[in-house]
Formats: structure tokens, C-alpha cells, sequence
């Protein structure tokens, strides 16, 4: 794991890192390459993937309006709001 | 730890406690993490209806680990519980004190199983897609379960037939046939328990000795033993773990700081308000699983990673299979101690992906799980009546 692609997933995750704690995940990910070696030690060129546990089939429900919440209970978590909606920094300059 | 009492006029045999990864309506739900510290959810998760319409009381909540992926509850926002620097299990707390006899839990790395072979006590992770997931907070949704700790087989039986049953709000929920087959399969012991020898050689002493016992008293009510090795099983943990992380990575994408949840206060564009919230408001051990998921779902990874991974659940599933042509049940720990101290998780921090071996091969093919008399039982799917016979012997032979 170099320091490019922890920068990177850094950024795709929203997350900053300290230095200390950069170092720690690098280890632990350079462990992965042993985990990899288990998995790769058995053969699975034949095994098809298994998503699921069990067979999932897709539930499809009748397309009915409802509302079983107002705005203002839907809201009523949100650290900041005004008038129906969630407050966030100006994204458009 | 946390423990909020509610309802105290119930009967005490009908008051349930139910983990912090569970909705309430009427109590805070934060899964252990500062970003949902006392968020209210607008509903009952669908195991809070069905032990209220049998006449439950949820008497309070308690505290896990942040999204339940630790090993006892140790990465909790509120703190680690700990006695003399030893970790403690809110759960196994709420029963050991007398508080609940029972209590609901989220089991999504194993912590439940851990926490009742460390305490002595009960619990059992039933057959994924038996009891709903409606109203959980979602971790690891392919192989987390909703489960059950109590200071009995019988008491956790109670609540698991209580629990078990089709939901049309989870997508992944069985037939309401199959769900069914919880609580009327066959309730008879093992005949033939097979000893996964492999999961046996890095354990302590008490763990060893805890297996031996188990063994003794399975053979002295007639079941047979066969030692075993399996090396496909053992492959469960790696897979796991990057299967896990992978859906953790992608469940945890939603807290943001905008709609609900931790919101920083240090920030002056959009971009400074996600990050710093979520920077904020996860521990370490969260920000760990999310990066290495998110790195096995990479274009680079996906197809050396993640897409191994799936095919090594269906080689570890297929082992199984094989395993319950010969013997009933799978006999193997459920931890490689009888405790953790604080100093040791502190010395590494990731210790929870390691000791999560003994109870990712239950996790990643949704296979149901006991655990009992501190070692845990494996059955094919369906199995738990013949699971809790089973635990019931190594119970008896205790007292």
C-alpha cells in the first residue's frame, strides 16, 4: 500500500488520516497479501461467485403513494434546517 | 456502558434488552459510534413489533462496539467497558447482573458469539434470512443476523421462536415455510459432531479445556465424535473480513453530516463538512474497514479481491454441505480466550479481524450457530431445534 492510493481512498471516503493512524493501516494492509495467498492457495477457477446465502428473490411491491412521515419528522435528526430543507455550505459559487 | 430501563412493571421473565445496532422508537439507537449519538429513529425495527405483540417488555438498550464489528464492544463512542482491565459485554452485563434474562442482539462479526463464550452463557446467530433485518442498522448485510443471548438454551429458544418469521420489509427474508422450520424441525440432538481440529491449535488453555469438556459430554450422552481438519473452512475468515469491509464501506457511505447524524462544526465548504464529520465522528477501527473495503471494490482489486472472495464463500458453503452428508453439527471455539484485556486491543488494534476466524464461517454462509457451554455448535440450515438439543447436553453435563 503506498502512500498515493491510501491518499486516495482517503478522499473517496471523505475521511482525513493522521500520520500515526496512516501508518498502522498501511500495515494492516500489507497483511492483506497474506490473507490474498490463503484464498488464492485454493482453486476457484471453477466455482462460480455466491453473492448470497440464500436464493434472494427481487420483492415487488404494488407502486401505491404514500407518505408515512411528514417533512418535519424526517427532519427531525438533521443538524441543520430551514423551511423543509437541509442546510449545507453554498456549493455553487 | 449503556443501559436504559424502561417499563419496569413487567414481569421480569418477560423483559427483553436489545442491542444498540436495533431500532427503538421510544430509546436512542447510535450502534456504538459518535455519528449517530442520539439519533432517534422514527420506527421500531421489526423484532421490537413482534416482542411487543407477544407480550415482551424492551426494557432497555445496550451498548456495542462502533457497527458491531469489534470483538466485545470495545470501540463503543461511550468507552470500553472493562472490570480490572478485562473487556466486558454490555449484553452479557445485562444478563449476568439480572437485569434481562435475554437479550436481542446484531450479530455481524461475531461479537455475540464471543461475548457468550467469554461469559458462560447462551446465544444463538439463526439462519440468515429467518428473523427480519427491518429496522437494523446495516453493516454487513450479506451475512449479519439478528440474534439472541440469554442465560438458558431454553430462554433463547423462547425468544428466537418469537422472533423467527417472514417479513415483507426485508428484502432477504425466507418464506414464512421456512421461517418456520426454526421452530418445528426435528428437536433432537446430534448423533455425529465433527471437531474442526484446525480451529482448535491456536487457543488458550481455558478454551482447551472448555472444547475437552464439551467433547466429554457429548460422547457421555452417546454423540460421536470425529476430529476433523478442513482447510476450506479455515479460508472463512479472509473472505469474510473482505466481504464485510467491502459492504461496511458502502452502508456507512450515507452518514454524511447532512440529513441526520454527527455534524462537524469546523468546515467552511461542502467538501470540509463531509470529511470532517465523518473524520470526526468514526473511530479507528471503522475508518480502517472502510478504506480496505473500499480498496477491494477498486477497479484494480475487484476482480483479485472482492470477486474472489464471493467464489471462496461458495467453496467454504460447499464444505459444509459435504461436512453434513457425515455428521449432524460442527463442534469448534468461539474465541481463541476466555477474555480480553483493554492492553491487549490497545497492542493491536485490529485484533477483531483475526479472532473473527471461529465465527466467520457461520457469517459468511449464513449457516445457524449456538453457543454454549463457551464453544459454539455449526448446523446445516434450518438446524437450530437440533442445535439447542445438542447445547442442552453440554448444559446438563455443566451442572
Amino acid at each position: 500500500m503506498d502512500r498515493e492510493t491510501l491518499r486516495r481512498l482517503e478522499l473517496l471516503n471523505q475521511l482525513k488520516l493522521t500520520e500515526e493512524q496512516k501508518e498502522e493501516i498501511t500495515a494492516f494492509f500489507d497483511c492483506r497479501e497474506k490473507d490474498l495467498a490463503v484464498l488464492n492457495a485454493i482453486d476457484t477457477s471453477q466455482t462460480e461467485r455466491q453473492v448470497h446465502v440464500m436464493p434472494i428473490m427481487t420483492v415487488v411491491r404494488e407502486d401505491i403513494a404514500s407518505q408515512p412521515f411528514t417533512v418535519e419528522e424526517l427532519q427531525k435528526g438533521a443538524p441543520d434546517t430551514d423551511q423543509g430543507y437541509w442546510c449545507v455550505p453554498r456549493v455553487v459559487e | 456502558m449503556n443501559f436504559y430501563t424502561a417499563k419496569a412493571d413487567t414481569a421480569a421473565e418477560r423483559r427483553v434488552a436489545v442491542d444498540d445496532m436495533i431500532l427503538t422508537k421510544t430509546m436512542p439507537t447510535a450502534a456504538g459510534s459518535r455519528m449517530l449519538d442520539g439519533y432517534m429513529s422514527l420506527f421500531d425495527a421489526e423484532v421490537i413489533t413482534r416482542l411487543e405483540n407477544a407480550g415482551y417488555a424492551i426494557a432497555g438498550k445496550t451498548d456495542v462496539g462502533e457497527f458491531a464489528i469489534d470483538l466485545v464492544g470495545e470501540t463503543s463512542y461511550h468507552g470500553a467497558g472493562t472490570e480490572n482491565g478485562t473487556l466486558l459485554s454490555a449484553s452479557a452485563e445485562a444478563i449476568k447482573s439480572g437485569d434481562v434474562p435475554a437479550v436481542v442482539c446484531f450479530d455481524v462479526n461475531g461479537s455475540v458469539c464471543r461475548a457468550a463464550a467469554q461469559n458462560g452463557l447462551v446465544s444463538v446467530k439463526p439462519t440468515y434470512g429467518t428473523v427480519s433485518r427491518y429496522g437494523t442498522i446495516p453493516a454487513a448485510c450479506s451475512g449479519e443476523t439478528v440474534s439472541v443471548m440469554a442465560d438458558s438454551t431454553a430462554k433463547c429458544r423462547e425468544i428466537l421462536d418469537v422472533l423467527a418469521g417472514h417479513d415483507d420489509k426485508d428484502g432477504t427474508s425466507l418464506s414464512e415455510e421456512q421461517c418456520a422450520l426454526v421452530k418445528t424441525a426435528a428437536a433432537k440432538p446430534a448423533a455425529k459432531v465433527a471437531v474442526l481440529t484446525n480451529f482448535c491449535e491456536a487457543v488458550d488453555d481455558a478454551v482447551s479445556a472448555k472444547l475437552d469438556a464439551a467433547k466429554a459430554a457429548l460422547t457421555a450422552q452417546g454423540v460421536e465424535i470425529c476430529e476433523i481438519a478442513d482447510e476450506k473452512i479455515a479460508a472463512a475468515r479472509a473472505a469474510w473480513n473482505i466481504l464485510m469491509c467491502s459492504e461496511l464501506c458502502n452502508n456507512v457511505s450515507r452518514y454524511d453530516g447532512v440529513k441526520y447524524g454527527y455534524r462537524t462544526q469546523n468546515f467552511t465548504n461542502i467538501d470540509e463538512l463531509y470529511t470532517n464529520s465523518r473524520t470526526e465522528a468514526f473511530g479507528e477501527l471503522l475508518k480502517t474497514a472502510i478504506l480496505f473495503g473500499s480498496d477491494n471494490l477498486s477497479t484494480e482489486n475487484y476482480m483479485k479481491v472482492y470477486d474472489k472472495a464471493l467464489r471462496i464463500r461458495r467453496v467454504v458453503c460447499e464444505a459444509f454441505e459435504e461436512l453434513f452428508k457425515a455428521y449432524d453439527a460442527v463442534l469448534l471455539p468461539a474465541c481463541s480466550r476466555l477474555a480480553y484485556t483493554e492492553a491487549e486491543t490497545k497492542a493491536d488494534k485490529y485484533l477483531a479481524f483475526e479472532e473473527n476466524q471461529y465465527t466467520a464461517p457461520a457469517s459468511i454462509t449464513g449457516l445457524p450457530a449456538v453457543t454454549a457451554g463457551s464453544v459454539q455448535l455449526i448446523g446445516s440450515m434450518f438446524s437450530e431445534n437440533m442445535l439447542f438439543e445438542t447445547a442442552k447436553l453440554l448444559a446438563k453435563e455443566g451442572e
